[in-house]
């Protein structure tokens, strides 16, 4: 009973947190919908109302139009899916500029705990813990590339459809799962961007600070880069 | 005819109010400075600064006579009770004056010839005085003084029998005792100065011979009123200056040289003798925690009359308004030494409140070695800067009081000093709330006993008892409990083979897995007692109770995640407008890199990105531990549920209504 009380709430303040609807409003080949924290892709069908928690993908041949329900303009957007995307609901949104520093700032410290700072009780902490266990079993899969280049095709989308706060957290989120992405000019191309877009002139500068290091930069990019990189300064002047 | 018209004075005085002591010697004026049984009878009402026992010893010499030597002049004893009360009495067999007219013979007819020598003396060998505080700094004090006045009339006759004539010798002696009642009253209205007023002679019951030659040498019982001050614009230096109606006064100057030493000087005046300059002083003292000696030396301007001998058409009595300092006295120099003892002593700092923060919860009770448990404040009471510390005990559940840092207080200053609290493994024990006696203690430096005492009531929770704080709710985790320790193992051993095969960095993933697994149809949720404070069980107990609400199970499932090496962390949601649906759930940190995600779930958001306490960012697990009893599957999924709804999609953790909290 606890539990679904809890969940109600949660419901509760997701959907206050949002606010907006998502319907389905057109599909085309193989679509489909995986619901909160489920493991399991379900077919989407024109008409499904989509929750904050869903996750679309689209395959090699399909592809979606979403109508976004924005309920505190009242305005109504569409946003078109194309083939090979995965998408989350939750990040057809707006995040306001406070809410994306906060996040940004919980990306750089992933450990944000509330660990009782100022009551003074710091026990000594060996600090070295021996007992490796030398006998352990075959090693991990790493995960799936493909899996990782739909998840930037979806960032694509919510770029092209003007939602750059939340384009900024996933593309640092696939970074994080998928490293090898961030060597390539064009993803790091399409953070600074959004950083630039949603109003991050410095995390934008340093961005394109770091891309200039990039290994095998063609001209072209050396020259946008350094573009960007004058054109930022000379706005922060 | 042979006549003699001097006055000897035989031995020299010595006093009765104000300059026994060689410090009071020293300073020269010394009335507005009493604070303990020195010179007591000066002002009485500076008896109420005393510690407990206070005593004190002095001895004098009058240099530049012809056989000088130490006399005893006399000792004092003081004690203090009831805290604002004190008694002093005062023996002092040396505080006597004794004047000898030498005999004048005469020649006379034979039928009647005689002659006398006189000697009067007087002296104050007695004192007792009490006072009493009525205010901090206000005090006033009631002293009385026996003084004894004696004329011995020595009659020489020449007894002419037949043809034998010879002289005798006969002795009339005349004594008058009287009681002589003084009052003063001492004030401080800020810790720099004191002010203080005394009448003497205020009342005297007197007994003795009357119509006598003592009438002729009577000493003056007209009340005299007398006023002074003391200041210290510092720690270490101070003035005094003091004036009687009879035109006497003095003034002072105290400097305390380190090491314990002091250094003094003065002058004295007496505006019915020419010149009124009359003396100047100097004197030195050492002291150290209840024991202080003291040198003082007091000279005489005017050589002429202060040479210890007067004309008897010169000598008057009504000048003997004080046995001590006179027109007649000599040069002296006075050595005295002052102890003190018993188990009290003069107070530096006083309690004036003390407050508790709130209730003592036994299994967060170790940040209380750091985060205070309540405050006390603290008055300097003291005329010098003091460092005061303070400490709490709680018989049976401290082993020693835990004394707080020191705090340095200015005189007449007020300090909240934190009160921290150690306690023992004994509080751990207590299975029900109880409501305790604490001995809170402050003491000053230098001192090293207390200066003062009180006590306040402290509410110590039961040992299951948790504030509702999910910072203090890992201290119930207790991942070293043999019974954590003996399930979590037994557990292990049992799903040995199936852990073998595990890809070595989803061990920990796995272990977790099978953790949680066995709670499988095994748990049932109980919702807390009615008390006064939310119940948390120990890990312990939720294993053999099986049973439990949201915190028992996060804390066991932490603890018997922990024991077998996984970092946990706790996830307090309080939803905004919500508070009563508060709920917590955990986070388990696999240890597997995020690279690796895909090994434990295709759906990232059932995990979480977080760096351990090494600064690695792996997989973190949330599990609703509510669940636990479906299996660790649907533990993880709920948990990870509930992590996106609140986190992710409500930025819960962003807009402050989600807590982490790292238990490891």
């Amino acid at each position: 009973m606890k539990q679904l009380v809890i969940l109600a709430v949660a419901l509760l303040l997701s959907t206050g947190a949002r606010g907006d609807g998502i319907t389905v409003q057109k599909i085309a080949g193989d679509v489909r919908v995986r619901q909160g924290v489920t493991e399991v892709w379900n077919t989407v069908t024109t008409g499904d109302a989509l929750r904050p928690h869903d996750t679309i993908r689209t395959g090699p041949d399909g592809t979606a139009v979403l109508v976004v329900h924005v309920e505190a303009s009242g305005a109504t957007k569409r946003v078109a899916l194309p083939a090979r995307v995965i998408v989350d609901m939750s990040d057809i949104r707006d995040l306001s500029q406070e809410d994306l520093m906060l996040k940004l700032a919980m990306e750089k410290v992933r450990a944000s705990s509330d660990q009782w700072k100022n009551d003074g009780l710091h026990l000594p902490n060996a600090a070295v813990v021996h007992g490796e266990d030398r006998a352990a079993g075959p090693p991990a899969k790493e995960n799936d590339g493909q899996v990782g280049q739909l998840l930037l095709n979806g960032v694509r989308v919510l770029f092209d459809n003007g939602f750059y706060a939340t384009t900024v957290l996933r593309v640092l989120e696939v970074f994080r799962m998928y490293p090898a992405f961030s060597a390539h000019f064009d993803n790091r191309l399409l953070l600074a961007q959004a950083m630039e877009r949603a109003n991050l002139k410095g995390e934008a500068l340093a961005e394109y600070g770091a891309m200039s290091h990039l290994e095998g930069l063609t001209l072209s990019q050396s020259r946008l880069v350094d573009a960007r990189l004058e054109a930022l300064r000379a706005d922060r002047r | 005819m042979l006549s003699c018209t001097m006055v000897t004075m035989h031995p020299v005085p010595t006093s009765a109010q104000s300059l026994i002591d060689a410090r009071a010697l020293g300073l020269g004026a010394y009335f507005p400075l009493v604070r303990d049984s020195r010179e007591f009878s000066a002002n009485p009402a500076g008896l109420v600064n005393i510690r407990d026992w206070d005593l004190s010893l002095t001895t004098y010499i009058n240099p530049g006579t012809a056989s000088p030597g130490f006399v005893f002049h006399g000792m004092t004893l003081g004690k203090r009770f009831f805290g604002d009360e004190a008694l002093a009495l005062r023996y002092a067999p040396g505080s006597s004056i004794r004047f000898v007219i030498p005999p004048v013979l005469s020649l006379g007819d034979a039928s009647t010839p005689q002659s006398n020598d006189r000697e009067i003396a007087y002296d104050e060998q007695f004192a007792v005085a009490y006072a009493h505080r009525f205010l901090p700094g206000l005090s006033a004090g009631i002293g009385a003084r026996l003084r004894r006045e004696e004329v011995t009339d020595t009659r020489y006759q020449i007894v002419i029998r037949d043809t034998l004539s010879y002289p005798t010798a006969t002795h009339a002696t005349f004594t008058d005792h009287a009681w002589l009642l003084d009052a003063s009253v001492m004030w401080q209205p800020f810790p720099a100065l004191t002010v203080s007023a005394a009448g003497r002679n205020l009342v005297w019951w007197r007994t003795g011979d009357a119509g006598s030659p003592l009438a002729d040498y009577a000493l003056p019982t007209t009340p005299v009123a007398e006023a002074g001050f003391a200041y210290a614009p510092d720690a270490r230096f101070l003035i005094s200056g003091e004036l009687a109606t009879t035109g006497t006064g003095g003034a002072g100057v105290e400097w305390l040289v380190p090491f314990g030493l002091a250094v003094r000087g003065g002058v004295r005046w007496d505006t019915r003798v020419a010149p009124a300059f009359d003396a100047i002083s100097f004197g030195i003292g050492w002291s150290y925690e209840f024991f202080a000696v003291d040198a003082g030396y007091l000279k005489y301007i005017d050589r002429q009359r202060h040479n210890g001998s007067s004309t008897v058409s010169t000598f008057d009595p009504a000048l003997l308004t004080d046995l001590d300092i006179h027109p007649y006295a000599l040069d002296r120099v006075a050595l005295s030494a002052r102890a003190v003892f018993g188990s009290t002593r003069q107070s530096l700092a006083r309690i004036e409140e003390v407050t508790v923060f709130g209730s003592i919860y036994p299994a967060s009770s170790e940040i209380l070695a750091y985060k205070p448990v309540g405050a006390v404040r603290v008055r300097n009471i003291s005329a010098r800067p003091i460092n005061a510390r303070a400490s709490l005990f709680v018989e049976r559940f401290m082993d020693t009081p835990t004394e707080s840092p020191a705090t340095y207080i200015v005189p007449g200053a007020a300090a909240d000093i934190p009160l921290m609290a150690v306690f023992n493994e004994q509080v751990k024990k207590l299975t029900a709330l109880s409501v305790r006696e604490g001995d809170v203690s402050v003491s000053a430096s230098p001192a090293e006993s207390y200066d003062d005492r009180s006590q306040t009531r402290l509410v110590i929770m039961g040992r299951n008892a948790w504030d509702g704080d999910s910072r203090t709710l890992r201290f119930f985790v207790t991942p070293d409990d043999p019974a954590v320790l003996r399930y979590s193992r037994d557990v292990l051993l049992e799903h040995g083979d199936s852990l073998r095969n595990v890809a070595g960095m989803l061990e920990r993933f796995a272990k977790a897995r099978v953790l949680i697994n066995s709670f499988a149809g095994r748990l049932l949720y109980i919702n807390d007692p009615k008390l006064t404070a939310d119940y948390v069980q120990y890990p312990a107990e939720t294993l053999q109770l099986r049973g439990g609400d949201c915190d028992d199970f996060t804390v066991c499932f932490a603890a018997l995640l922990s024991s077998i090496g996984l970092s946990t962390a706790f996830v307090d949601v309080v939803p905004p407008g919500h508070p009563d649906n508060s709920h917590i759930f955990m986070l388990c940190d696999t240890g597997v890199e995020p690279r690796y995600g895909a090994s434990i779930a295709d759906n990232p958001k059932r995990y979480v990105v977080r760096r351990n306490a090494a600064g690695v960012e792996t997989l973190w697990l949330p599990l609703e531990t509510t669940v636990a009893a479906r299996g660790f599957d649907e533990a993880w999924t709920a948990g990870a549920q509930e992590y996106f709804d609140d986190v992710e999609v409500g930025l819960g953790l962003v807009k402050g209504w989600v807590h982490i909290v790292d238990v490891n």
